[in-house]
């Protein structure tokens, strides 16, 4: 009867969710799955900033958000996200890390903690689709710098003026109408007489 | 012509002032054209020769991938053969540099001295003077698609072209068609502009810089009256003149300019006004035109509503219209 509700239980992550989980084989099975998520997760924690197979790194990804998530809400007094953060974090100084560096860093945010993006492939070789997995506010230079927001472009320059102008041409325009109006009134109840006689005329 | 031609090259190699056979008869504007780029080449072959014995100078360059030193010629390396030094990805998208963080500098004008170097693209975080050099090499290559695009039967004089104003939202070129009256363009007439200034675009020419004294200025525009009217005011500061080449046009202007056409990306040619009231020149046309550098990927509505802004009479500093204030203005357009 009572349920609780799953988002007081589990944090929401803030990325898509598939329904399943990949299986990434392993001659070890299930266990070996695990390993390799392990190997991954505190390679993201570490570096900040990986390049893999698209696979791996989704399912990583899934993985290093949970953590991050737990370990904001609970914070490193709780038993369970203590004994979660030991087993993903292969190495334990970056148990410190997490809670120390990661944790204030993401506290605010109210976004995803990190940051999924293509990568090119090899031209010859498997096709495998890779990807950059990273943290968001990692160290190094953005990898997509098209910051084309900066108003001194000179395509956003050309813009601007341009839509000064139609502005400045849109003021000019009302401007004139107010000059009708004001004689319109004037038409108007001219015109008032007329516009009884109307419906007699029909 | 050949004749003539001949010994103004021996003038110039032999590095006396260039005081030519007076001309004995009209040039053709092909002619003229040939004979300016000839002159040009000349001069700037002599100027490299005069730099004699190479001396070395150390350039620390700043910026991707990581700052370093690199060791050139003095007088003869240029930006640009730093920037062949680093990677192609330099050499394509620089289009000017900095030099010792407030020099802005052509990529295709030797260094002199030792110095700091920066190469800045379109996309640097404060690219105002970028900017500015490109939508004045687009004014420039907007004079040589103006001498290409017509018949031999008309006669192009240029005349000048007032300093980058991107906020006008056009770039312009005055050009006098003494044989055309009333002359407004077609649609066709427009889109053939256009294709022309793109064909000149894809060429993939350098822009080289070059400072010449007044008299060789002077005996390169000697068809043209409006440069030569032009020139002295020019020169009277520094009694140089600067003059820019992309293929085998040759124009004047301060500069600096960007490193090649092929920086030039999406372009049209999209209006001729005819400037009226103006007693000197006759049939002084207004050429318009607006672009965007290489790379940049803009929505073709965006784009219509540029060439649509730019269709309109592109005010700035009509360059004559008064005797009085003339050369001033010519000053400021040639501050270009």
């Amino acid at each position: 009867m009572n349920q609780a509700e799953v988002s007081k239980l589990v944090s929401k992550l803030r990325i898509n969710v598939p329904p399943t989980h990949r299986k990434l084989r392993s001659p070890k099975g299930p266990e070996g799955r695990i390993d390799k998520l392990r190997k991954t997760v505190t390679g993201l924690v570490k570096f900040e900033r990986i390049e893999l197979n698209y696979n791996r790194a989704d399912e990583a990804r899934q993985y290093t958000e949970r953590l991050i998530s737990e370990a904001i809400r609970h914070g490193d007094c709780h038993k369970p996200t203590m004994d979660t953060a030991n087993f993903w974090l292969l190495e334990k100084e970056l148990i410190h890390k997490l809670f120390k560096v990661l944790v204030p860093r993401y506290e605010t945010s109210n976004s995803s903690y990190t940051r999924l993006i293509n990568a090119p492939k090899p031209q010859y070789g498997r096709n495998i689709d890779k990807v950059v997995l990273e943290l968001k506010g990692n160290p190094f230079p953005d990898l997509i710098n098209n910051n084309t927001n900066n108003k001194l472009l000179i395509q956003n320059v050309l813009l601007d003026a341009a839509k000064q102008d139609y502005r400045q041409s849109k003021i000019n325009e009302i401007a004139k109408n107010i000059g009708k109006t004001e004689n319109a009134p004037l038409n108007e109840s001219s015109k008032k007489p007329e516009a009884p006689e109307k419906p007699v005329e029909s | 012509m050949r004749r003539q031609i001949l010994c103004l090259s021996t003038k110039i190699t032999h590095n006396s002032c260039t005081k030519a056979l007076p001309l004995t008869r009209f040039l053709s504007s092909q002619e003229a054209i040939d004979r300016r780029y000839h002159l040009f080449t000349l001069e700037k072959k002599r100027q490299l020769d005069k730099v004699g014995r190479v001396e070395k100078i150390e350039v620390q360059y700043k910026g991707v991938p990581n700052d370093c030193t690199l060791v050139m010629n003095k007088g003869i390396s240029t930006p640009y053969d730093c920037a062949r030094h680093l990677s192609e990805w330099h050499t394509d998208t620089s289009a000017l540099a900095l030099l010792d963080g407030s020099v802005y500098w052509d990529m295709h004008r030797p260094l002199t001295e030792n110095c700091t170097l920066e190469l800045q693209h379109f996309r640097v975080p404060e690219p105002q003077q970028v900017n500015r050099a490109f939508w004045r090499t687009c004014s420039f290559m907007l004079g040589a698609c103006a001498t290409v695009a017509f018949k031999d039967t008309v006669p192009v004089k240029l005349h000048s072209f007032p300093g980058p104003d991107i906020r006008s939202g056009s770039f312009i070129y005055d050009v006098q068609l003494p044989t055309l009256k009333d002359w407004k363009p077609s649609q066709q007439e427009l889109i053939t502009l256009s294709a022309e200034y793109v064909k000149l675009v894809r060429q993939n020419e350098p822009l080289e810089r070059l400072e010449v004294s007044e008299e060789l200025a002077l005996e390169m525009f000697v068809e043209n009256e409006h440069k030569t009217r032009q020139i002295p005011s020019i020169a009277r500061n520094h009694g140089k003149v600067t003059l820019y080449k992309v293929g085998k046009h040759v124009d004047i202007s301060k500069g600096p300019m960007i490193s090649n056409t092929k920086q030039i990306g999406r372009v049209a040619v999209v209006s001729v006004h005819k400037l009226n009231g103006n007693s000197e020149v006759n049939q002084l046309y207004r050429f318009q035109g607006v672009a965007l550098p290489t790379g940049v990927i803009i929505n073709h509505f965006a784009f219509s509503i540029l060439t649509e802004r730019a269709k309109k009479l592109n005010t700035v500093k009509s360059p004559i219209p008064k005797p009085l204030e003339r050369e001033e203005s010519e000053s400021i357009a040639m501050k270009a």
